[in-house]
């Protein structure tokens, strides 16, 4: 495998939606984001990474119910797929496999 | 609500937002905008989070989340379109039989337009490629005596061929002219090169100003100087491959007139087909002044073409007050003559000149006019045919329209669904107009000298200007029908028993017998076109042309001197029954000369006849009509010093009705002096473009340049060949030449004969054309009525009552149009008849032929269906209920 490759904010997103679990829409994710890496996301930068995974199908989406703040409009949630877990996984083991692999003198000095 | 609306966020940019974002994401992603400015307001403030509202609407417009430009209503225009075209194609290919005649007919009416403007744009290029054509115009002159002489000559009267001085004067006198430039035109010369003879008849003499005034192209030597010098030639392309083959002719000699030797000082390029003058060598105009520096100084004699330049910034308008006046001060102290010059712009030397004495051949506006039209016809024509069988047709699409308008089309969308039909079979037609037009090709430049050559149509211009054409004409051949198709409603269509429309029949039948018109008058046109071609050439010229063979000499000295001799040497041959020579034979080049003869009250009158210089066989030989007097005798010796011989025409012009009155009168011409001593009958020594001109003839035996032979009809080679070695023996220093009369003389009508052979060419396109459209009409129609033809057979109809009845209707059209287009050809060919002095009367017999010959068409392209109908057993149309 290894040919999905993943930009590092989108790595971020899939990790952020999954810690969201059931609650990963818009807002949500941003605000997550911003208060765990202090990082200033806006709605379109997600957005269009948000769509991009789920044409990549990494994640699915479906609406929620409506709320008065939103003017009424629905939330989409998103979640992500069997084959999105297995791509961070498999991340997450390439990069666990390359700390692993580092002399321990590396960062000694 | 202001207070309200700042506590909303930035409606400009949330209506900005959902304009732009693709409907699938829409809900969510305002919902996410509207919720994080709900926030925002309640953190950071309103102000704040309406400039971060904006901030995020600007960032949201990326690719990802607009809308995708052919997800939306333009992809579904783009499919229609699509849909459009494969319904268009799988009715081209159901319906073979009118799709082919209606590209057929179309594609031959465009083929046929191209061709034509080829020719006309040709036609109207003459002379531009000059780079300084529109400041170049040329002098005009005329000599007025006797009692004309204080009217200024008419437009036709002027002429193009003039004496030398009037050039070196202009450019003294008036300060606006820049350069100018004379040349004399190409009478036959003797020219050696390369130790050969030649006889060329198109080498001329030119001013050093040669390639200021004119942009002929030089490929070698200086364009400044080229012909400063006495004894220089510049030869063309072809002449120097003609005289050297390969070898540089640069600094070669050649050698004119036997005794002065030109060195070849240039090499240019032909000069190119689209010129009225051209010619095939240039000597310098200094060669001809150091032989006959007199002519240089004389404002009476006449032989050179005097062009000129305006400087930069002048005007025409400013020279030609001072014309009279530069006249007078030149010519003033005549006593009986007049000067008149006048000037004409080079560029419309070609079209509109109408003076006499052109130095080449002239084109016609009128012919041109008259392609133009032909081609509009024929196009017009192939439409009608589009127009009539779509719309007759339009019944076989009712249903197609009907399903189509309930499902929800539009009109407007129906239309550009039939206007895209037409479209393509227009394009299908276009694609045939250009490979026949490159195809028949050859067939124009053969005919009319214009070369058309792939790359004139594989280029962007053209392409883009026949891709216009094509255009215009499939929304001239296709809108109507468009429209008419699209009305249709489809309650009406949908129940079944619908019929179409009153005012399709009535149009249909009003572009049948337009066609019908245009036909008609193109068959009248040919037939007189070659009716009076045949009269031209059986015309009674007054003079006989068979079997006569004329030779050239060129003034050649020894040949004059021992003039009789030789004549006689030739008579011995058995095959030449006689011989005479002259200077002048009918047909061919003749000088004018100032001449003057008393009048009935004893006044010497002045006029500029023709001039024909014979010895005294030359009247019997030609068989000329003496109608007073005597011909010159060689037993006379004061003949050839004191005796003018006249011809009525002449005679009429001096004042004298009768032609006995004026022999014996006196008179004065080119330093001889005398009596008239005969009036010879009119002969048409031109084309009969013109009347017979006044002519005057003198016996001048030292002024010979050609011998005429009659020779016995036996084998022709042979004599020819017999004469030759004759001439060898004869006349070593001449090549030998040859031409018959009667075929140089109908050489003045091979233009005319071109013109009526493309006349006619187009004329039967155009009925081919119309014809198609017949058919396909009367098939359409036959078909409509099969029900009703077979139960006409039931009850008993033969075949005939039946052909007739389907031939009714364009019998009844095809009277009228004979009503409508009489009127019209005649007008037209009278213009066209009106280039000839001699017209051929247009008789009954014509209309006559034409209305069989139309009939005829007509009744076969018709009877080709009706026939077939009627003959079918009614079983089978009425069988299938």
């Amino acid at each position: 495998m290894g040919n999905h490759h993943l930009g590092e904010f989108e790595e971020i997103v899939l990790l952020t939606v999954a810690i969201l679990h059931d609650e990963a829409y818009g807002i949500a994710i941003i605000n997550e984001m911003e208060t765990r890496l202090h990082r200033k996301v806006s709605i379109g930068a997600l957005q269009t990474v948000l769509r991009r995974l789920e044409k990549k199908s990494f994640l699915t989406s479906k609406f929620g119910e409506k709320t008065k703040i939103r003017g009424g409009k629905r939330k989409r949630f998103f979640s992500l797929t069997l084959y999105g877990k297995k791509v961070l996984t498999e991340i997450k083991e390439q990069r666990m496999g390359l700390w692993s692999a580092l002399p321990e003198f590396a960062f000694s000095s | 609500m202001a207070r309200q609306n700042r506590q909303s966020p930035p409606k400009l940019f949330l209506q900005f937002f959902r304009w732009y974002c693709n409907p699938d994401y829409l809900e969510d992603i305002e919902g996410d905008l509207l919720e994080r400015f709900e926030r925002g307001k309640e953190g950071r403030g309103r102000k704040s989070a309406r400039l971060r509202f904006v901030i995020e609407v600007i960032l949201l417009f990326r690719p990802g989340i607009i809308r995708s430009i052919a997800s939306t209503q333009k992809l579904n225009q783009i499919d229609m379109f699509k849909n459009y075209y494969k319904i268009a194609w799988r009715h081209i290919i159901k319906e073979k039989f009118y799709s082919l005649i209606n590209i057929a007919g179309l594609g031959v009416g465009l083929t046929c337009c191209i061709l034509i403007a080829f020719f006309v744009m040709h036609e109207l290029s003459y002379d531009n490629y000059h780079q300084k054509s529109d400041r170049t115009y040329r002098i005009l002159q005329e000599y007025r005596s006797g009692s004309e002489r204080a009217t200024a000559p008419a437009a036709e009267e002027y002429q193009v061929w003039g004496n030398a001085p009037v050039g070196p004067a202009f450019k003294e006198e008036f300060p606006e002219v820049d350069q100018f430039c004379r040349f004399t035109p190409g009478h036959s010369k003797l020219i050696m090169a390369n130790d050969e003879l030649y006889d060329e008849k198109n080498i001329v003499f030119g001013d050093s100003t040669v390639f200021d005034v004119f942009s002929w192209d030089l490929l070698s030597g200086n364009p400044q100087s080229v012909l400063d010098n006495p004894n220089s030639i510049v030869l063309t392309e072809s002449l120097a491959k003609k005289y050297f083959g390969n070898e540089n002719a640069m600094g070669k000699t050649v050698i004119y007139n036997e005794d002065v030797a030109c060195i070849v000082t240039g090499i240019m390029k032909d000069v190119p087909i689209n010129s009225h003058f051209t010619f095939e060598g240039i000597i310098s105009m200094s060669t001809f002044y150091n032989q006959r520096q007199s002519i240089f100084e004389s404002w009476g004699y006449v032989d050179f073409y005097t062009y000129f330049t305006l400087k930069e910034n002048s005007t025409i308008e400013s020279i030609k007050p001072k014309l009279a006046g530069l006249a007078e001060k030149y010519t003033g102290d005549w006593e009986n003559t007049k000067f008149y010059i006048d000037v004409e712009p080079m560029k419309e030397a070609y079209l509109n000149s109408v003076a006499a004495r052109q130095p080449g051949k002239t084109g016609s506006k009128t012919n041109n006019t008259i392609f133009s039209l032909i081609g509009v016809f024929i196009l017009l024509i192939a439409c009608i045919n589009f127009i009539n069988l779509s719309t007759a047709r339009s019944l076989e699409r009712a249903k197609e329209i009907g399903i189509r308008k309930v499902v929800g089309a539009r009109k407007l969308s129906l239309v550009s669904q039939f206007l895209s039909e037409f479209f393509i079979l227009a394009l299908f037609a276009g694609v045939l107009s250009l490979s026949l037009v490159l195809l028949l090709s050859p067939y124009l430049k053969e005919f009319t000298g214009v070369n058309i050559e792939a790359s004139d149509i594989f280029n962007i211009e053209f392409l883009g200007l026949f891709s216009l054409g094509i255009i215009i004409v499939g929304l001239i051949a296709g809108s109507y029908p468009a429209f008419l198709l699209s009305k249709f409603q489809p309650s009406k269509v949908l129940r079944g028993n619908f019929k179409t429309g009153k005012s399709g029949v009535a149009l249909r039948k009003a572009l049948v017998l337009f066609q019908f018109v245009l036909t008609i008058t193109l068959i009248i046109g040919t037939i007189t076109i070659y009716n009076q071609l045949t009269y031209l050439q059986n015309h009674e010229l007054g003079f006989e042309k068979d079997q006569i063979l004329v030779m050239e000499f060129g003034f050649d000295g020894e040949v004059q001197e021992n003039i009789e001799a030789i004549k006689n040497e030739f008579e011995k041959d058995p095959n030449v029954l006689s011989i005479c020579a002259s200077r002048a034979v009918p047909g061919n080049f003749f000088p004018n000369g100032g001449t003057e003869i008393e009048n009935a009250d004893g006044i010497m009158i002045s006029h500029s006849p023709a001039v024909y210089e014979i010895d005294p066989d030359f009247l019997s030989f030609y068989n000329i009509k003496i109608l007073a007097g005597r011909s010159f005798s060689y037993a006379q010796y004061s003949d050839s010093v004191e005796a003018l011989i006249i011809n009525n025409a002449a005679a009429k012009l001096w004042g004298y009705n009768n032609p006995e009155d004026i022999i014996g009168k006196n008179f004065d011409q080119w330093g001889k002096t005398g009596k008239v001593i005969g009036v010879v009958d009119d002969f048409n020594y031109l084309s009969l473009h013109s009347a017979v001109e006044p002519l005057t003839l003198r016996f001048e035996p030292y002024s010979m340049a050609k011998f005429s032979l009659k020779i016995s009809t036996g084998s022709i080679p042979l004599t020819i060949k017999s004469i030759e070695e004759k001439w060898k023996e004869l006349i070593p220093q001449r090549p030998f030449s040859y031409y018959f009369i009667d075929d140089n003389f109908d050489k003045q009508y091979r233009s005319d004969e071109k013109f009526a052979q493309l006349f006619s060419s187009f004329a039967v396109l155009a009925i081919f054309i119309a014809g198609l459209g017949l058919i396909g009409l009367t098939t359409y129609s036959a078909a409509q009525r099969t029900k009703e033809i077979g139960i006409r057979k039931v009850m008993g109809a033969s075949v005939s009552t039946i052909v007739l009845l389907l031939s009714k209707e364009f019998s009844k059209l095809l009277a009228l149009a004979f009503i409508i287009a009489i009127p019209a050809s005649w007008y037209g060919i009278q213009a066209w008849l009106n280039n000839f002095a001699y017209k051929v009367t247009m008789g009954a017999w014509v209309y006559l032929l034409t209305a069989v010959t139309v009939g005829i068409i007509v009744l076969i392209s018709i009877s080709w269906q009706s026939i077939k109908v009627a003959l079918q057993n009614p079983v089978n149309s009425l069988r299938n209920e």
